[in-house]
């Protein structure tokens, strides 16, 4: 898992992303994440990789909520 | 109340009760190997071990083969259980009888969302799979037991106490004529879910049961339909709930139907309620007989050792799944081949006791990979939150549009031949070989199954290019000196003379995944045990006697 800057264009794929959700209800906002989960899971295929990113994004989720936010 | 309605069901054979001769003599007896539960794995385990020359007893709890004479019960038998069936002597009744498929179809509407087709990578004689139903099979298997006439099947003869003593176990058993005991070396416990010995043993197995409720409805119908396992996640004709659809024997289809979780099982299968479900998918006016009417519920339960002492246990008795992917049944069946070669050996004299703690620690991790993998399925048809329904919902539509989400639609993984690479008898390998067709000497059609002669052997195959040498054919008299549980079969693509058969295609070398000059030595239930590349006297006897358990 790569935790170094890897995105080319950071500014532009925040934009993309929030300009995507717009407008999107609590509910298609949540559809678009889980089609767009599986859509970049697939450009990287490894297991190892996906499973180290859930593992990752779930600890700092709880990290986060037992702070508060 | 309401009854539960069962369907017109099945005219089954009854076989005859006869007292035993310990109550006929008033005497104890004991029998090398007693095999409890006329099931799939029971009688699979009693037929093998007579192929294989050892007689056993069979003590079954009623007079006949399936539930109550009622139930289809499982459908689909995979090719490893079909090649077993060769081995066994009952297959052409099972392809006559059965329907043969390969092709399996996931639809959302009327869209194609996943679909396989195992045909594609099958080298073996044996289909991919053939559906039919649970009791032909059985009943098969029983007609084989009386024809190799060792076995000692004991209809009517209900085991309900179970004690081990210092150097066996004692059943004890019931019987229209009274009650009686036996004492036997070797216990083969196959009698299911509830089974008696395990329960009598106090072993945990740890159950667990699912919320969603199914319902199968079998029915025998005209259905213009092609013989392909269809699997809908989400019915229109369902409320939006799964519905699975398979071929099976007797032109009777299984609707398999995914209820609302909680359901009440009397209610979901009530005539009229059946009816009027099914007219929903077939059209209101068809007319079409209810063969069996089935509710159930998800359960996983797996015992920690299959083996306790002199008793093993095999099938439900030892693990319990859900049904998806056919792997309940036909893992029973390979728990019983599994276990037979080796109780054949041992019992023969060819191999040492410990051979059989390879039961274990081959056939438990099988199992362990069929709960997960079921269990995994079941998840992906039963969402248990609103967020796994999102994933869902975005796998669907994805798998709509693309194919790479096609792979992730999961309704059922068929079962497959265990690979029993971390197994202590397995040098190299541990898959299964499928039963490729070859052309025996003389001629002969044939097929791997065929090079072991009826023996309860290891086969070594020796893939020479150019033919043996005289110093490897040297080698291999005197490792056939050594070990009479060893055959050789050498295949050479030239010099006929010295090939004892040969394949045209090069199948039976694709099927080993071998490419260079080697010996495969491929067990009795055709896993490969060893690839020995540069074969020395040395390295075969070392896979060999490390594949029965033998001091190295």
């Amino acid at each position: 898992m790569k935790l170094e800057p890897n995105i080319a264009d950071p500014d532009g794929l925040y934009e993309a992303l929030v300009n995507a959700h717009a407008g999107l209800s609590d509910q298609e906002s949540a559809a678009l994440n889980a089609r767009l989960i599986f859509l970049l899971a697939n450009q990287i295929g490894e297991p190892t990789i996906l499973y180290d990113c859930i593992d990752n994004a779930l600890r700092l989720m709880h990290k986060n909520s037992e702070r508060g936010g | 109340m309401e009854t539960q309605y069962q369907g017109s069901g099945y005219r089954l054979p009854e076989y005859p009760f006869e007292p035993p001769p310990e109550i006929v003599e008033g005497t104890s007896k004991r029998y090398r190997v007693v095999v409890v539960g006329g099931g799939l794995a029971g009688l699979s385990a009693a037929c093998d071990l007579a192929t294989r020359g050892i007689s056993a007893v069979l003590l079954d709890d009623d007079n006949t083969i399936g539930v109550r004479g009622l139930a289809s019960r499982g459908i689909t038998y995979a090719q490893k259980s079909l090649e077993i069936f060769e081995r066994l002597g009952i297959y052409d009744r099972v392809k006559e009888k059965g329907v043969e498929w390969s092709h399996g179809k996931t639809l959302a509407d009327n869209d194609v969302v996943y679909s396989f087709d195992l045909a594609a990578t099958r080298l073996s004689k044996q289909p991919p799979f053939i559906n039919i139903q649970q009791f032909y099979i059985e009943w098969f298997l029983v007609d084989r037991i009386y024809e190799l006439g060792v076995t000692d099947l004991r209809w009517n003869n209900k085991v309900v106490g179970v004690q081990e003593l210092s150097d066996c176990v004692r059943l004890d058993v019931e019987t229209p004529a009274g009650k009686y005991h036996l004492e036997a070396d070797w216990v083969l416990d196959a009698s299911g879910v509830n089974s008696p010995i395990r329960e009598g043993l106090s072993l945990p197995i740890h159950p667990a049961r699912g919320q969603d409720r199914w319902c199968i409805s079998d029915i025998r119908f005209k259905l213009d339909a092609p013989l392909e396992r269809w699997t809908w996640i989400e019915a229109p004709f369902n409320e939006n709930r799964a519905v699975w659809q398979l071929p099976m024997g007797d032109g009777v289809w299984r609707l398999d139907y995914q209820m609302d979780a909680n359901a009440d099982p009397d209610a979901v299968s009530n005539e009229g309620v059946v009816r009027s479900r099914l007219g929903q998918q077939l059209g209101e006016d068809r007319e079409f007989e209810l063969v069996w009417v089935g509710p159930y519920a998800y359960r996983t339960q797996l015992l920690d050792n299959m083996r306790h002492g002199r008793v093993f246990f095999l099938g439900d008795a030892a693990h319990v799944m859900s049904p998806f992917g056919g792997r309940g049944g036909n893992s029973g069946i390979q728990d019983a081949e599994n276990l037979s070669w080796k109780l054949a050996m041992v019992l023969n004299g060819n191999a040492p006791h410990t051979l059989l703690d390879s039961y274990q620690a081959e056939r438990h991790p099988a199992a362990v990979h069929n709960i997960k993998t079921t269990s995994r399925t079941t998840r992906f048809l039963s969402p248990q939150s609103n967020a796994e329904r999102v994933l869902r919902d975005a796998v669907i539509a994805l798998a709509r549009e693309f194919s790479f989400a096609r792979p992730l639609v999961n309704t059922g993984r068929m079962s497959a031949a265990f690979q029993y690479d971390a197994s202590p008898l397995i040098t190299d390998g541990g898959n299964t070989v499928q039963n490729v067709p070859l052309l025996l000497s003389g001629g002969k059609q044939g097929s791997l199954l065929d090079l072991f002669a009826g023996e309860n052997c290891y086969l070594a195959l020796w893939f020479s290019e150019h033919g043996l040498t005289p110093k490897q054919v040297k080698l291999m008299k005197l490792l056939q000196a050594e070990k009479t549980n060893l055959r050789w079969c050498i295949y050479s693509t030239i010099g006929h003379s010295a090939s004892e058969l040969e394949d045209g295609g090069g199948k039976l070398k694709l099927a080993l995944g071998v490419t260079e000059d080697c010996v495969c030595l491929i067990r009795p239930d055709m896993h490969l045990a060893a690839k020995i590349e540069k074969p020395s006297a040395s390295s075969i006897r070392r896979a060999l006697r490390k594949g029965m358990a033998l001091e190295i």
